[in-house]
């Protein structure tokens, strides 16, 4: 325990220190070597009790109205912690290389990096930590350093926007969290996570119920599934491509890390939470999934997979849940591990396009597909992170998106004896994953191809080149881990077994290891034909490509019909790729499309803009800015004299409250 | 591990690809009455392309003339799980169709990015074409399996195709998975009436025009997998009828297996001669059907298990 508080001075200090010095470079030294110290030092316990040494737990004594803090680290909470730091230091670094411009400016950089080190902190306050306030205290720093580091380009309208947006869903979740456990604390009358989770598992009922619905209305405001995501692609939009990485792939995972600790904490789960969470992560797969493709804001569009992944791993806790009520260790295995490997692999892979997507904004200012082309050329490694990144994400073999999706997958078409109906379920669950990822499929190919390959549409846009070191060694490390838990996905198996064992401590003593040890079987092999694969494809690309003996190519135009083009801009468009598709969906994605048609026999200025808008902000704000149209329509048909009308009214309201006065009998305190 | 099977296995995978094309070739010669071209006339043109030296556009990046050996590598990957004899393949493990499905998924990813590289305007609405079609098809396949594993039980996709002979509900959900896995077919392989093969304007074409601009050994491997992703299908549907299991019976199985095989490619002819392709925006339409099929079989499945 101690070094963990060690870790937290450590950060804390390094952010107090960093505001302190003149140049910019000696406040982000400072900044990242307290980083790298404190990540250093918490692994050093972090490690250890992921891979099976006991927990650690801590008091700290504290005034009257909190009474003792009490911490535990056990393996959930360390295999939160052991990718979250470091990950959080590799942001750091790359912001060396993004922020660049800013560091011969009198812009204060040792704010941004003292944020990075909260952030920092608010994971050690909220994967530790046992007694409420502490976890809420970490969950509230997380959400206004993110706040703040979303907003570093504030003097931008849109920007300071994009910020309040979020600041407002992040604490209309809070509001949620801070409901459930004031309805646990009236129970247990204690402050402790432990308490709530004994109560929890003994009062199975209608509060239980309750607490279960709010709390994953908050996790979900915090991890952005649908419908509650709408703050999400607007701030990745407005954040640097290195905030927008980490909220993305690291702070906002404590959402679903919430999640899992509370179904650890519910003991047995009611069959219809289980139900629940799969229906509420495929229907946040889909949407997500099928807003992505008509983005034409690269961050905007791997925003929106964020919910697409969140909600992938949501099925797998979902299935995990069912394995819980059904009593079948193999489903909670599958479901759990396979969900925290999604969540790690995203973590991997997600950072890694985001900062291909920095890297893109760093040399060319624009993040619009429709701009850009022909980058592969200029920035090859990038390019190169970034269909690593795009394959992976559309989980794919032979990276690492494939293993966590099989694991999945496998809980979806389980060979346990479940009856038939929830079988043929499962089955169709299996279907809108297969279709999820064949959409993330398109979508990835449609941001490559139009970003990175042919040419590039807009010639005032500045010459691209490959970005500094700072930012692609940060992309590179993410890149080579997607590929190595991909290769060898029992490494991440490995991470993810101790916080899925904890899930199994209520099932016999031997279960756990043996179903876990049936998953690593089915990894090394996934990982043999990824290993396979990987290595039969460099054979015989070096055999027919690279070989001396080979003949070179020739080198010509591309084939005249369509592309003799006079100028690039009339090359296939992200628009042009998504429009067929998208015409599928219009319910769901709406497309909205300004033109100016060309007129007269000479015509001068013309142009056609289509816009995929969120229909769940689209609503939101209509509703904000002017009522919702049928409460307006119903209101006008009343009159408002009527006293019929009023008695009536009256009446139903009295009723209403007897009724939660009698419902709430022996329910509420 | 049956060596023998496994040898019979690899023999089909490898050799169907030229005959099942030129099957088709030659269906489709008989009902216009020409003689048409040699049954193995595309292993000559494959020949052909080996020996010519690639053209490759001045814009491609160097993924391009990898990505063709990738897609081949792949179909070949996905034809060591795929259970073409009936209950067996070579390579099987637990789930090993999810492994199956997104190693072809990877293939068309690669295959659609190929098609993008050269900038030019019709392989990009090839490559849309592909990706929105795909998502499509795609669920109903594993709407199929998750027939198949919800009715046997099994795990494993030659023991699920296995298996299905002896539920007690096959002789009912035979004929609409094998609709489905046709229609699976017809969208994978670029045929009519999801795609012509044939067809000389790019304006109407999806497979092909992915690989306009792919020349020499390159074009050959692009080819040599379209046609291998045929034979991967028509194996399926063939593993589906065949009533032989060839772990019991070897000779029955693998000669019933190949019968059948080639059955589906004179049906692939027929379909495609004596209709037209569909118009694009009704191909969506077309692979539901397949889902429906599959979504139907689940719910005599279902049924099935209440007694109904």
């Amino acid at each position: 325990m101690n070094q963990l508080i060690l870790a937290v001075l450590i950060l804390m200090l390094g952010a107090g220190l960093c505001l302190l010095p003149i140049r910019n470079a000696t406040r982000t030294g400072i900044g990242l070597v307290s980083q790298a110290v404190a990540t250093l030092v918490a692994w050093s316990v972090v490690i250890p009790v992921l891979l099976g040494a006991p927990d650690i737990t801590g008091e700290m004594p504290w005034a009257y109205p909190i009474g003792d803090l009490h911490f535990r680290l056990d393996a959930l909470g360390a295999f939160f912690l052991s990718w979250s730091l470091p990950m959080t230091f590799l942001g750091g670094v790359y912001a060396v290389g993004y922020m660049d411009k800013y560091f011969s400016t009198p812009r204060h950089l040792g704010v941004h990096f003292a944020l990075l080190n909260m952030i920092s902190v608010s994971f050690l306050l909220v994967y530790t930590g046992e007694h409420t306030v502490t976890f809420l205290f970490g969950w509230e720093i997380a959400a206004l350093a993110a706040w703040l580091l979303v907003i570093w380009d504030y003097p931008n309208e849109k920007v300071r926007f994009a910020g309040f947006n979020y600041l407002v869903s992040t604490h209309i979740g809070l509001i949620f969290l801070v409901a459930a456990v004031m309805i646990l604390y009236t129970r247990t009358h204690s402050w402790f996570l432990d308490d709530f989770g004994d109560w929890m598992s003994h009062n199975p009922g209608t509060l239980r119920n309750t607490v279960f619905l709010l709390l994953v209305t908050s996790f979900g405001l915090k991890s952005a599934f649908f419908p509650f995501h709408s703050w999400l692609p607007r701030a990745h939009a407005a954040a640097p491509a290195h905030v927008s990485a980490l909220m993305s792939g690291v702070i906002h995972k404590a959402g679903l890390y919430a999640l899992v600790r509370f179904i650890l904490l519910l003991g047995k789960p009611d069959e219809w939470m289980g139900w629940f969470l799969i229906v509420f992560s495929v229907i946040s797969a889909l949407v997500g999934g099928l807003y992505t493709v008509g983005q034409r804001d690269l961050k905007r569009l791997l925003g929106y997979s964020s919910t697409e992944n969140v909600g992938i791993a949501g099925i797998g806790f979902g299935i995990g849940c069912l394995g819980l009520t059904w009593d079948s260790p193999g489903l909670v295995a599958l479901g759990f591990g396979g969900g925290l490997l999604h969540v790690l692999n995203h973590a991997f892979f997600k950072c890694q396009l985001f900062y291909a997507a920095g890297c893109v904004y760093q040399v060319k200012h624009v993040v619009d597909l429709e701009r850009l082309g022909g980058l592969f050329k200029l920035m090859p490694i990038t390019a190169l992170c970034f269909v690593v990144g795009g394959i992976a994400i559309s989980a794919l073999p032979p990276f690492n998106g494939f293993a966590s999706e099989f694991m999945i997958y496998s809980g979806l078409f389980t060979g346990e004896s479940i009856g038939v109906w929830a079988k043929l379920t499962l089955g169709l669950v299996a279907a809108a994953l297969a279709f999820v990822g064949a959409v993330s499929a398109l979508s990835i190919t449609r941001a490559f191809g139009v970003i990175f390959l042919g040419n590039s549409r807009d010639s005032s846009l500045p010459e691209g080149r490959e970005a500094s070191r700072w930012m692609l060694v940060p992309m590179g490390i993410h890149a080579v881990g997607t590929i190595v838990l991909g290769v060898v996905p029992v490494l991440g198996l490995a991470m993810v077994a101790g916080p899925t064992a904890l899930l199994m401590r209520a099932m016999p003593n031997g279960v756990a290891t043996v179903n876990l040890q049936s998953t690593m079987e089915t990894l090394t092999r996934i990982g043999l034909i990824s290993g396979a694969l990987v290595l039969s494809i460099g054979l015989v690309i070096w055999w027919r490509l690279k070989s001396p003996k080979t003949p070179q190519p020739m080198l010509n135009a591309t084939w005249g019909c369509g592309y003799g083009a006079p100028t690039p801009r009339m090359q296939y468009t992200g628009a042009s790729f998504s429009t067929d598709f998208a015409a599928h969906f219009k319910n769901i994605m709406v497309l909205i499309k300004r033109k100016k048609a060309p007129a007269g026999y000479f015509p001068d200025d013309s142009y056609v803009i289509t816009d995929c808008v969120d229909s769940v902000e689209r609503r939101l704000y209509s509703v904000i800015s002017h009522g919702d149209e049928t409460a307006t329509d119903l209101s006008r048909k009343m009159q408002e004299d009527d006293p019929r009308l009023a008695f009536s009214a009256g009446l139903a309201a009295l009723v209403v409250i007897a009724a939660l006065v009698l419902l709430a009998e022996g329910v509420l305190p | 591990m049956n060596i023998g099977l496994a040898l019979i296995h690899w023999a089909i995978v490898l050799s169907m690809p030229i005959l099942l094309v030129g099957l088709v070739n030659r269906t489709k010669s008989w009902w216009v009455g020409r003689k048409g071209p040699r049954l193995f006339q595309s292993a000559y043109d494959l020949w052909r392309l080996l020996g010519k030296r690639p053209v490759v556009s001045t814009t491609a990046s160097p993924l391009f003339r990898a990505g063709a050996y990738v897609v081949l590598i792949c179909g070949l990957l996905a034809a060591s799980m795929i259970p073409l004899l009936g209950q067996f393949a070579p390579l099987q493990f637990s789930h090993d169709f999810v492994v199956v499905a997104y190693t072809l998924g990877l293939a068309r990813i690669i295959l659609m990015i190929s098609a993008m590289d050269v900038g030019s305007s019709f392989e990009g609405m090839g490559a849309a074409r592909e990706a929105s079609f795909a998502t499509f098809a795609e669920p109903a396949l594993f709407l199929l399996i998750g027939t198949a594993s919800a009715a046997t039980g099994m795990t494993s996709f030659a023991d699920l195709i296995g298996h299905l002979h002896n539920t007690p509900h096959y002789a009912i959900i035979v004929a609409p998975l094998t609709i489905a896995l046709l229609i699976l077919l017809q969208a994978e392989a670029a045929r009519i009436p999801v795609d012509d093969p044939m067809t000389h304007l790019e304006l109407t074409m999806i497979h092909e025009v992915m690989i306009l601009d792919h020349s020499g050994p390159e074009l050959a491997a692009m080819q040599y997998a379209a046609a291998l992703k045929m034979t991967l299908y028509a194996g399926l549907i063939a593993a589906l009828i065949n009533p032989f299991n060839p772990l019991a019976d070897p000779v029955g199985g693998v000669l019933v297996s190949l019968a059948l095989m080639l059955t589906v490619a004179v049906v692939v002819g027929c379909i495609e001669s004596l209709s037209a392709r569909l118009p694009m925006r009704w191909v969506p339409a077309y692979l539901l059907i397949a889902s429906v099929a599959a979504l139907g079989s689940m719910l005599v499945i279902g049924l099935g298990a209440n007694g109904v």
